[in-house]
C-alpha cells in the first residue's frame, strides 16, 4: 500500500474509536478502555506501515500527498482534505500513536474505578485523532484544524472532572489562550497567501523563494504570528500560563497532553515550516531567544513548586523551550530527537507521578510526601530512570538529544553560540529541580501513607478534598473514583512505564554522535534543501562529544546540589528560602506572568463589557436611541399607546390583506 | 455551450414560494390538535422541493435560473419574478429546513391558539422565502415587510416577559427601515429609468446595468442599508434586538435569527452592490467600521450579560458583524465566506436557542446563567449536542463556520489589513464567552433549581436534525461554497473595482490600511470578456479605466 493509504488508516483509527466508544456509552461503557487502546494501537501499527512504505521509496519521492475532496475550493483558496505523509510527519505519527499506546494502556487501569470512564476515552481517542490530523495536515488548513482540535481535546480533558470550579476555569483559560494561537495561525497563513496565493504546504515551500527574499516583511510578519501560535499550544513565554493550571485533568492526561504530544505541536510547527523560517532569519532568532527565556524561567520556578505535578509541568516547559530554541536555531533533527526522547521520559515521569498520588490518596503537595522509596520501589526506580533522562546525565536518552541541540547552537556561533551557553544554565537548573522532586518525595522519613503502604495497606481519603483549593469535591461526576491505584499493582500501568523507562534509557542510541545517525539520514530528504541542515553546520563529532561530557558533569552538578541541600543537609531549604526571601517570594508567584495578564488584559476587557452593558448598554442604546422612538410612542397616556398598537395591527393588516389580494390577482390572472 | 442553459426543475418556483401558506391554511382546516403535528409532517414537502431545486442547480452558471417572470402591475413595470442563484439557493434550503424543524418543536408542545399560531408560522415561511427568491426589487420589498407581520404577531400574542415593549420597538425599528428601503426602491426605479430613458423596471437584473449618478446612488445605498442593517441588526441598530429575542417564543426566535436576519444581510449581496457599487465602494470603510464595531460590541455584550438567551442573540449580532464585513471587504473571499457564514450561522444560531430552551427546562425554566450549572451530568447526550454548538458558534477550526470565517477575515485581510487584525479579537472573544455559557450551564456544581434530565423526544427532534447537518458540513463546507461562486463574482465584480470612472476611493479616510493589498490574483477581465459573449443575454459591462490587476502589482 501506498504510505498515504496508511496514512488515511491512521487517521481513520482513532475515529472509529471515538465514535464507537461515543456511541456505547449506555451499552458497553466497561470496553471502552480495550476499544480506546486498541483503536491507538492500530494506528500505530499503520504508522509503521506508513514507515516501511516510505522506506521503499527513494530519497526524492518521500512527500506523498493525498486528498479526499474539496474542503475550502473558491475563491482563489485551494484547501483540499489532503495529508501530506513524509518523514516529518511519519515521524510524528509514531511518536504520537506509539506514545499514546502505552498511555491508553495505563489509562485503562487508573481510571478504572472514575464515573466517566468511556467519556474518558472517547475524549482522548478524540484527542489522538486531532494531533494526527495536526502532524499530517497538508496544508495550513489542515493544520489549523488539527491545531484547534487539540486545543479542544486539551480543553475537554482539562475540565474532565468539571465539578470542579479550578477545573473548569483551567479549562477555558487554556481553551482562549489556544484560540489565541489558532488566530496567529490564521493570520500567519494570511501574510504567507497574500504571495504564494496557495495553501498547500508544498505549494508554499516551492514558491516561497520566488515571492519571498530574506527578510521579506510580510514574511516575518507571517513567521512570527506563526510563532504566536507555536507559543500559545506549547506553552513558551508569555503565553505560558495556562499549563500549569491545565494539571487539574486527570494525570495520564498530564502524561499524554501536557508532556508528550500536544505541547510539542509548536515545534513540529516549526520544523514543518522550515522552508518559511529559513528565509526570514529575523522570525528564528525571536523563536530561539524566546525559547531559552523560557527553559531558564521555568527552571527557576520548577525550583520551589510544591505541587508534584506542577513541578513536572514546569520541567515540560523548560524543555520545550529547548525544543523551540533548537528548531529555531536550525537544528531541526536535534529539535524533534528531543521532542522523541521527553515525550518517553516525561510521560514516564507523570505516570510515576500518578502512582505517587494514588498512594497519597490524592494528595498532591511535595510537603506531605516523604520516604516513599521502599513503599514504591518499582515507581521508584521508572521516576529514577526518568529523573536521569530529564538531568542528561549519560548514558539516559535525554543526554543525547538535549545536547544534539546544545552542539548545533555552539557550532553555529555568534548569538546562537550564547544561547546555547544559556541552555547549559537551564540544564544544571534541570538537575536540581529533578532531584529536588526525587528526595522530597522518595527520601527521608515515611510519611504516614509510605508507612502503612509498606505494611501493604493503601491509604484511602475519608473525604476527598481538591488539592488546588481544598472544596471538597463532587464526587456525582466520579472524582476522584472510590479507589486508588498505584503502579505497583496494577499491570497494565506497570508494562506501560516498563517500556517507556526502558525508553528513557535506551531511546537515545538512535543517534550518538560518530556511532550511528539513524534519525538525521531518516529525516535528511525533508530537510534537504534548508542550508541550515546542511553537513557544513552541525558540528563535528569530537566537538560534540566534548559537549556531551559537559552535558553530563552539568547535569551531574544539579543533582549534586539537590543533594545537599535535601538530603546530606537537610535544613539547607529552609534556610535559603529565608534567606533569599524577595527572591523566593518572586518564583513561587511564577514571576507574577498571571497577576500580569490579569492586570494588563483581563481586567480591563471584563471592566470594558460590565461598562458597556451597564451604561452604553442601557443608557444610550435603550435610553437615547431606543427611548427616542418608543418614548415617544410610550410617551403620553395609555390611550395614546393603544391607539399606537392599534395602529400597528392596522398596517400589519393591510399588509396581510393586501398579499392576499395579490394571490388572489394571480390565481384570477392565470391562464 | 452549457452555460447559456439555466438548469430547469420539475416544478415553478411559485409552487416552493407559495406551499408552506397553503399547507398552514389546509392544516387549519384540522382539528385544532392535529394542526401543528399535520404541518410539521407537511413541512418535509417544501423542504423536499427545496432539495429539488438544489440538486438541479447548476454550479457554474453565474445568472438567475428557474426564473418564473410574469407582469405584475404593467403600467408601473413591477414583475413578478422569481429566480435561484447561487446567492439565495443555499439560503432558500436553510429556510425551509428550520421552519421544518421549527414546526416539530412547536408541535410537540402544547401551543395555545394553535391554528393562528402556524397560519402565522406559514406565513412567515412564504414571506422569508419570497424575499430571498423575488428578483423585483418592489416584490421583494413587499416580501421584506410581510416577513415582520407573522412575527409581530407571534411576538405579542405567544411571546414572554415584556412583550408589548418589544413588539413596539422592533416594529418601529423594522418599520422605518422599511420605509426608507419603499421610497430608495421606488426611487432607484424611477430615477434609474428617467436617467437612460427606458420603461420603468424595477427588476434586479435590468436596474444593475442601469447606472444611477453618483450622488442619486449614495442616497439610495444609505436608504436600502439602513433597513438591512437594522434588520440584521448591527450595532448601533440593535437596540430592538434584546426585548424582542428575549420575547419571541423559541421557535420563532430560531427562524428570526436564523433566516429573517440573513435577508438583510442577502439584500446587501443581491441588490446594494449590483446595483449601486460605486457607493458600495465609496461607503466601504463606513461599513467595515460599522461591522468591526459590532464584532466588539456585541462580543464585550455576550461577555457580561447573565442571560444564556441573550448571550446567543449578542454572538448572532457578532456574526452579523462577521458577515458584513465579509461583504463590504469586496473581496471574492470575503463575500463567499459572508454567504458561507450566512449558511452556517443560521444553522448554529437555531440549534443555540433551542439548546438555550432546553437548558431552560432543566434549570426551573430560568434562563439565567446563575440558575445553571451541572446539567451535563445526568444529560449526556444533550452536553455532547450543544458542545458540538458550543464549538460550531465559536468557529472553531474543523466546523464550516471557521471557513465561513476564514474566507470572511482573508478577504477583508486583502482589502483593509488593519481592519481583518482588529476583527479577529472577536474570534478570541467568540471563544470565551461560548465556553462561559457552555460551562455555566452544563459545568460546576449543580444549580439551585436544576433537575436534570436526558434529552427528550421533543428536544431532540430540533437539535439533533440541526447537529447533524452541522456536523456533515463540517466535513465538506464546499457544499456552500462551491454553488455561491460564481455568482458572487458577478455581484461583487462592480463594486469590487477599485477605480471606476469619476469615482476617488484614495481620498477615503484609513486607506493607510488599503496601500499594499493586492488586488490582482484574479482579474476580472476576463469575466467581463466571457459575459460579454454570452449569446442571449444583452449585458452591460462597465468599462474599468484601470484593469485591477495593474493596480495591485504597483505595491
Amino acid at each position: 500500500m501506498s504510505p498515504t493509504t496508511w496514512g488515511w488508516l491512521v487517521l481513520l483509527f482513532p475515529l472509529l474509536g471515538t465514535i464507537a466508544i461515543g456511541l456505547g456509552f449506555r451499552t458497553y461503557s466497561r470496553a471502552a478502555g480495550v476499544i480506546g487502546t486498541a483503536a491507538i494501537f492500530l494506528a500505530f501499527v499503520c504508522s509503521v506501515g506508513a514507515l516501511i512504505a516510505l522506506l521503499g521509496r527513494a530519497g526524492a519521492h518521500r512527500e506523498v500527498v493525498s486528498s479526499l475532496w474539496n474542503y475550502d475550493a473558491s475563491a482563489g483558496v485551494d484547501a483540499k482534505l489532503q495529508i501530506l505523509v513524509d518523514p516529518i510527519s511519519v515521524f510524528m505519527m509514531l511518536v504520537v500513536t506509539g506514545v499514546s499506546t502505552l498511555i491508553h494502556l495505563y489509562s485503562t487501569a487508573y481510571m478504572r474505578s472514575d464515573e466517566g470512564y468511556s467519556r474518558y476515552f472517547a475524549y482522548l481517542n478524540f484527542f489522538v485523532l486531532s494531533m494526527l490530523v495536526l502532524v499530517t495536515g497538508g496544508n495550513f488548513i489542515m493544520l489549523i484544524i488539527g491545531w484547534a482540535f487539540v486545543g479542544a481535546a486539551s480543553y475537554l480533558l482539562i475540565s474532565f472532572w468539571y465539578r470542579r470550579s479550578t477545573a473548569t476555569k483551567a479549562g477555558i483559560k487554556a481553551f482562549v489562550i489556544n484560540v489565541l494561537g489558532d488566530v496567529g495561525l490564521v493570520l500567519g497563513t494570511f501574510f504567507i497567501y497574500r504571495h504564494t496565493h496557495t495553501v498547500s504546504f508544498l505549494g508554499s515551500f516551492a514558491a516561497a523563494p520566488h515571492v519571498f527574499h530574506t527578510d521579506s516583511p510580510d514574511l516575518v510578519a507571517g513567521c512570527l504570528l506563526f510563532l504566536v501560535g507555536a507559543f500559545a499550544k506549547s506553552a513558551q513565554v508569555p503565553l505560558h500560563t495556562w499549563l500549569p493550571d491545565a494539571m487539574e485533568g486527570p494525570t495520564p492526561v498530564s502524561s499524554l497532553i501536557h508532556a508528550a504530544t500536544m505541547v510539542t505541536a509548536g515545534v513540529y510547527l516549526i520544523v514543518r515550516l522550515h522552508p518559511l523560517f529559513v528565509l526570514a532569519p529575523t522570525a528564528a532568532e525571536v523563536g530561539a531567544i524566546v525559547g531559552c527565556m523560557t527553559l531558564l524561567i521555568a527552571g527557576t520556578i520548577a525550583l520551589v513548586v510544591t505541587d508534584i505535578k506542577r513541578v513536572i509541568a514546569y520541567s515540560t516547559m523548560s524543555q520545550i523551550g529547548y525544543m523551540i530554541m533548537g528548531a529555531s536555531s536550525g537544528a531541526y533533527v536535534g529539535a524533534l530527537f528531543h521532542l522523541m526522547t521527553h515525550a518517553f521520559f516525561k510521560a514516564l515521569l507523570f505516570m510515576g507521578a500518578g502512582s505517587v498520588i494514588g498512594a497519597m490518596a490524592g494528595e498532591q503537595s511535595l510537603d506531605r510526601m516523604s520516604g516513599l522509596r521502599k513503599a514504591m520501589p518499582f515507581t521508584f526506580i521508572c521516576f529514577l530512570a526518568g529523573g536521569f533522562a530529564l538531568s542528561g546525565v549519560a548514558p539516559f536518552a535525554g543526554w543525547l538529544s538535549k545536547d544534539d541541540i546544545l552542539g548545533y547552537m555552539n557550532n553555529r556561533g555568534g548569538l546562537y553560540e550564547v544561547l546555547g551557553i544559556l541552555g547549559y544554565a537551564g540544564a544544571f537548573l534541570t538537575g536540581a529541580y529533578t532531584f529536588r522532586l526525587i528526595f522530597r518525595t522518595f527520601y527521608g522519613e515515611p510519611c504516614a501513607e509510605a508507612r502503612e503502604l509498606e505494611h501493604g495497606h493503601l491509604a484511602h481519603a475519608e473525604v476527598h478534598r481538591n488539592p488546588a483549593n481544598g472544596e471538597e469535591e463532587d464526587t456525582g461526576v466520579g472524582f476522584p473514583g472510590p479507589e486508588h491505584v498505584i503502579a505497583e499493582r496494577e499491570p497494565a500501568m506497570k508494562v506501560a512505564m516498563g517500556i517507556l523507562a526502558l525508553l528513557a534509557v535506551v531511546g537515545g542510541f538512535v543517534e550518538i554522535p560518530g556511532v550511528d545517525h539513524v534519525l538525521s539520514s531518516f529525516l535528511s530528504s525533508a530537510l534537504s534543501g534548508d542550508a541550515l541542515a546542511a553537513a557544513s553546520h552541525q558540528p563535528s563529532t569530537g566537538a560534540a562529544w566534548i559537549g556531551l561530557i559537559i552535558g553530563t558533569i552539568v547535569g551531574l552538578a544539579g543533582i549534586g546540589v539537590a543533594y545537599r541541600v535535601y538530603i546530606s543537609k537537610p535544613g539547607t531549604s529552609a534556610a535559603l528560602q529565608a534567606r533569599f526571601a524577595a527572591l523566593h517570594n518572586f518564583l513561587s508567584h511564577k514571576w507574577y506572568f498571571d497577576e500580569l495578564i490579569d492586570v494588563v488584559i483581563v481586567r480591563p476587557a471584563l471592566t470594558l463589557g460590565r461598562f458597556a452593558q451597564a451604561v452604553l448598554e442601557r443608557v444610550v442604546i435603550s435610553g437615547a436611541l431606543t427611548g427616542g422612538v418608543t418614548g415617544l410612542v410610550r410617551s403620553g397616556s395609555a390611550a395614546v399607546r393603544r391607539a399606537q398598537t392599534g395602529l400597528l395591527r392596522l398596517y400589519a393588516g393591510a399588509v396581510v390583506l393586501g398579499l392576499t389580494a395579490v394571490v388572489l390577482y394571480f390565481l384570477i390572472s392565470a391562464h | 455551450m452549457i452555460l447559456t442553459h439555466a438548469s430547469s426543475a420539475p416544478f415553478s418556483l411559485s409552487v416552493l414560494l407559495w406551499l408552506p401558506l397553503t399547507l398552514a391554511l389546509l392544516s387549519a382546516a384540522l382539528p385544532a390538535r392535529l394542526t401543528g403535528k399535520v404541518l410539521a409532517v407537511a413541512s418535509l414537502l417544501p423542504l423536499a422541493v427545496a432539495v429539488t431545486f438544489v440538486a438541479n442547480f447548476n454550479s457554474s452558471y453565474p445568472f438567475p435560473q428557474f426564473v418564473t417572470s410574469q407582469a405584475w402591475i404593467p403600467s408601473l413595470g413591477i414583475r413578478y419574478a422569481l429566480a435561484i442563484n447561487g446567492l439565495n439557493v443555499s439560503l432558500v434550503l436553510l429556510t425551509t429546513v428550520l421552519f421544518t424543524v421549527s414546526l416539530a418543536w412547536s408541535a410537540l408542545r402544547e401551543i395555545d391558539r394553535p391554528r393562528l399560531y402556524y397560519f402565522w408560522f406559514g406565513l412567515a415561511e412564504s414571506a422569508v422565502l419570497g424575499a430571498f427568491l423575488a428578483q423585483d426589487l418592489i416584490l421583494f420589498v413587499a416580501f421584506f415587510d410581510l416577513m415582520l407581520i407573522p412575527f409581530y404577531f407571534l411576538v405579542g400574542s405567544w411571546g414572554s416577559g415584556e412583550r408589548v415593549r418589544a413588539t413596539i420597538k422592533m416594529v418601529i425599528y423594522t418599520a422605518v427601515g422599511s420605509f426608507l428601503m419603499l421610497a430608495a426602491a421606488v426611487a432607484t426605479g424611477v430615477i434609474a429609468s428617467g436617467d437612460h430613458h427606458t420603461p420603468l423596471d424595477f427588476s434586479f437584473g435590468v436596474l444593475q446595468h442601469l447606472p444611477v449618478s453618483r450622488t442619486d446612488g449614495e442616497w439610495l445605498f444609505l436608504g436600502f442599508t439602513l433597513a438591512f442593517l437594522v434588520k440584521m441588526p448591527v450595532v448601533p441598530f440593535h437596540g430592538w434586538l434584546a426585548d424582542a429575542y428575549k420575547s419571541m417564543p423559541i421557535p420563532a426566535v430560531a427562524v428570526f435569527s436564523g433566516v429573517v436576519a440573513k435577508v438583510a444581510s442577502y439584500g446587501f449581496l443581491a441588490i446594494v452592490l449590483p446595483t449601486f457599487p460605486q457607493a458600495s465602494h465609496h461607503f466601504q470603510v463606513l461599513l467595515l467600521i460599522i461591522a468591526l464595531a459590532s464584532i466588539l460590541w456585541a462580543t464585550a455584550m455576550a461577555f457580561t450579560t447573565r442571560d444564556a438567551r441573550l448571550v446567543i442573540a449578542y454572538s448572532s449580532v457578532a456574526q452579523m458583524g462577521f458577515i458584513l464585513l465579509g461583504i463590504f471587504s469586496l473581496r471574492a473571499p470575503g463575500d463567499q465566506g459572508a454567504l458561507l457564514q450566512m449558511l452556517n450561522h443560521g444553522l448554529v444560531t437555531a440549534a443555540a436557542f433551542f439548546v438555550v430552551a432546553a437548558v431552560a427546562a432543566r434549570a426551573g425554566g430560568s434562563e439565567r446563567m446563575d440558575d445553571m450549572g451541572g446539567i451535563a451530568f445526568r444529560a449526556p447526550l444533550l452536553a455532547t449536542l450543544f458542545l458540538v454548538v458550543t464549538f460550531a458558534n465559536l468557529a472553531m477550526p474543523g466546523s464550516s463556520n471557521f471557513i465561513g470565517e476564514f474566507m470572511i477575515l482573508l478577504g477583508t485581510f486583502q482589502s483593509h489589513l488593519a481592519i481583518a487584525v482588529i476583527a479577529t479579537l472577536g474570534v478570541v472573544g467568540a471563544s470565551f464567552y461560548a465556553l462561559r455559557l457552555f460551562i455555566g450551564a452544563m459545568h460546576n456544581r449543580v444549580g439551585g433549581r436544576v433537575q436534570s434530565f436526558e434529552l427528550g423526544r421533543a428536544e431532540a427532534i430540533a437539535i439533533v436534525p440541526l447537529c447533524l447537518i452541522i456536523l456533515v458540513l463540517a466535513f465538506y463546507p464546499q457544499f456552500g461554497l462551491s454553488r455561491s461562486q460564481a455568482s458572487v463574482k458577478l455581484a461583487i465584480a462592480p463594486a469590487a473595482s477599485a477605480s471606476f470612472r469619476g469615482s476617488e476611493s484614495r481620498t477615503l479616510p484609513l486607506t493607510y490600511a488599503s496601500l499594499d493589498a493586492p488586488l490582482g490574483w484574479w482579474s476580472y477581465a476576463p469575466l467581463g470578456a466571457g459575459l460579454a459573449s454570452l449569446p442571449g443575454k444583452p449585458r452591460r459591462i462597465y468599462t474599468y479605466t484601470t484593469p485591477p490587476s495593474q493596480q495591485g502589482s504597483k505595491q
